[in-house]
């Protein structure tokens, strides 16, 4: 069921799926068990999408090539149109202050959160 | 006041072209109820006047122009051997130039009740003496318009908008702010932001502070995309200041833009609209395919026409699409109003980057030309250069090798010398057109002056 659902939802992104995208979609799943069914796949995608794309991004490492930015920052903005049709308010706040929190301490040279659990607490903020 | 062109067609030598009708369109659409609305020929053989539209009279009118300064009659300015620094199309026109003489270059109407004041016979005719040719008048519209009280609304607001970018950027970390601060305070037109400040006040809920905040999130949102591409496309400035990817690493553009993206979706989620979220969430998802098509077209520069309006509909066009409609949605307007202003929005936002290509190629903009060309950015002025029976081939030619400042500065002197960008000033003022005939469709509360102005602005700069 749910590998259909993401499969809508992963238009142009097809190829990240067996590259990382597959295994943090899963890792998230436990964490939306508590939400919609219907909405469980698009929000575990959602926090897959985020991870794998600040990861493409080379956020808070060496800068990616342009065109894997590019590929980083749709699976962002993919990130952020899935939580907007699925995700309640505040955990649209929640995941946005996540990737905050990730960009601020790249920007200032910090040593940077680990993004799986900033989203997994995330999930908790509904 | 509003300024605009008016472009037309010629078909003949000699041909009055009634223009009453169009002024009278003009008059309606800006919503003026009393004022003057001047004309200007931009042309040394196209003339003004104001008469009777009778055929035979216009042959009469035709017959007396040929009689006071007939062709052939041995014009100096004709004497091309005597002139100095003359076109290779110089046209033989001193007769034209005599006739212009003979008639006026400008006039003034009166409106009253917001109707053109002209006599019972009275037609108002561009008089062509040198055609068939491509040709403009300035227009400027003064005087009262129907409510003025949006645009003194959306001027407060405007304000509005530049306390809360900097409240904004107050309250983040150093490290993300200041770049973005030294972006922000060079300037930037505002369009989406205006927009959306403007069609958020057209529903029966207006809240100028909910909507000044969510247009300062959408201006972050769209200053977050540009410090990402400045990265992509090697840009060493934007709005005359160092791009972040230029002054302090591609490591720190990537990381302000995705602080800023995130801030900005963050800012848009706390408004509470679920509408107003998704709209702006797929606009943000349009401008990164877009921008992943744009870069994968660059192998195939300069490109088509069909590509081009892809990229530019997701790349430039969706945010203005979404601003519009977002405001709308804000204010509770009805579905057909945000329908309406998504589609003003969508198509201003094609008509903008049409004029922003079109500075490329404009020493006096400030910008250094031709910068499109060594980026190898998509361009309509190129694309049509390119497909030019005169210049195309070697157009073509050039942006298939190495691109240097000589080969640039060629490049750009064969699409100047082309109609490439006549052909892009023509379709972007057609847009504007088309996104104002969206406004008519729907009634929107006085605001339509300035959203009318809004849109002419977007493409001020061709002229």
């Amino acid at each position: 069921m749910s590998v259909q659902v993401v499969g809508r939802d992963l238009e142009r992104l097809e190829g990240l799926w067996e590259g990382g995208l597959s295994d943090a979609y899963s890792s998230y799943l436990e964490a939306v068990a508590g939400f919609e069914p219907a909405a469980q796949p698009r929000l575990a995608l959602a926090a897959a999408l985020v991870e794998v794309g600040i990861r493409l991004q080379g956020l808070g490492g060496r800068a990616a090539a342009p065109p894997t930015l590019l590929v980083g920052d749709l699976c962002l903005a993919r990130s952020a149109r899935l939580l907007a049709d699925a995700a309640p308010r505040a955990v649209q706040v929640a995941f946005a202050r996540a990737v905050e929190e990730m960009a601020s301490a790249a920007a200032s040279g910090r040593s940077a959160p680990n993004i799986r659990e900033l989203l997994m607490g995330a999930f908790e903020a509904r | 006041m509003i300024a605009k062109r008016l472009r037309f067609e010629t078909r003949h030598a000699t041909e009055f072209v009634d223009i009453t009708d169009r002024l009278r369109d003009e008059v309606r659409r800006a919503g003026m109820r009393i004022g003057r609305i001047h004309l200007q020929s931009l042309h040394t053989t196209l003339g003004l006047a104001v008469n009777e539209n009778e055929p035979l009279l216009l042959r009469d009118f035709k017959s007396l122009l040929e009689r006071l300064a007939p062709a052939n009659a041995g014009y100096e300015h004709d004497d091309f051997a005597r002139r100095f620094d003359i076109a290779l199309d110089e046209p033989v026109n001193g007769h034209a130039h005599c006739r212009q003489l003979l008639l006026t270059g400008f006039a003034t109407l009166l409106v009253e009740e917001g109707e053109l004041v002209l006599g019972q016979w009275q037609s108002v005719f561009a008089v062509e003496l040198d055609g068939p040719r491509h040709r403009q008048l300035a227009i400027q519209l003064d005087g009262d318009f129907v409510d003025e009280a949006p645009q003194r609304r959306s001027d407060g607001s405007e304000s509005l908008i530049e306390l809360e970018l900097a409240r904004q950027l107050l309250v983040d970390p150093e490290p993300v702010a200041k770049p973005m601060r030294r972006l922000v305070e060079a300037g930037g037109k505002r369009m989406r932001p205006k927009l959306l400040l403007l069609t958020a006040g057209i529903g029966p809920r207006s809240e100028p502070v909910r909507a000044a905040a969510l247009a300062a999130a959408v201006e972050l949102l769209h200053n977050a995309t540009l410090i990402h591409d400045d990265y992509v496309d090697e840009s060493t400035h934007r709005r005359g200041r160092p791009t972040v990817a230029a002054a302090e690493g591609p490591e720190r553009a990537v990381a302000v833009g995705d602080y800023y993206f995130a801030k900005a979706t963050r800012l848009i989620a706390e408004i509470g609209h679920g509408g107003v979220t998704s709209t702006i969430a797929e606009a943000l998802e349009a401008i990164c395919a877009a921008q992943i098509d744009d870069v994968a077209l660059r192998g195939a520069f300069p490109g088509d026409h069909d590509s081009y309006l892809r990229v530019v509909r997701g790349k430039t066009a969706a945010l203005f699409a979404a601003a519009c409609a977002s405001g709308a949605l804000l204010s509770e307007a009805s579905p057909e109003i945000v329908e309406a202003l998504r589609r003003y929005g969508e198509l201003v936002g094609v008509a903008f980057q049409m004029a922003d290509d079109m500075v490329d190629f404009s020493p006096s903009s400030g910008k250094p030309v031709g910068l499109d060309i060594r980026q190898r950015v998509l361009s309509l002025p190129l694309i049509y250069a390119a497909e030019d029976r005169i210049v195309g081939p070697e157009v073509r030619r050039l942006l298939a090798g190495s691109l240097g400042d000589a080969e640039v500065g060629r490049v750009a002197e064969l699409v100047t010398s082309s109609d490439a960008l006549n052909r892009v000033r023509v379709e972007a003022q057609a847009l504007v057109d088309a996104a104002v005939h969206e406004l008519e469709k729907v009634e929107l509360d006085g605001l339509r002056p300035t959203l009318i102005g809004l849109a002419h602005s977007a493409v001020d700069r061709l002229s």
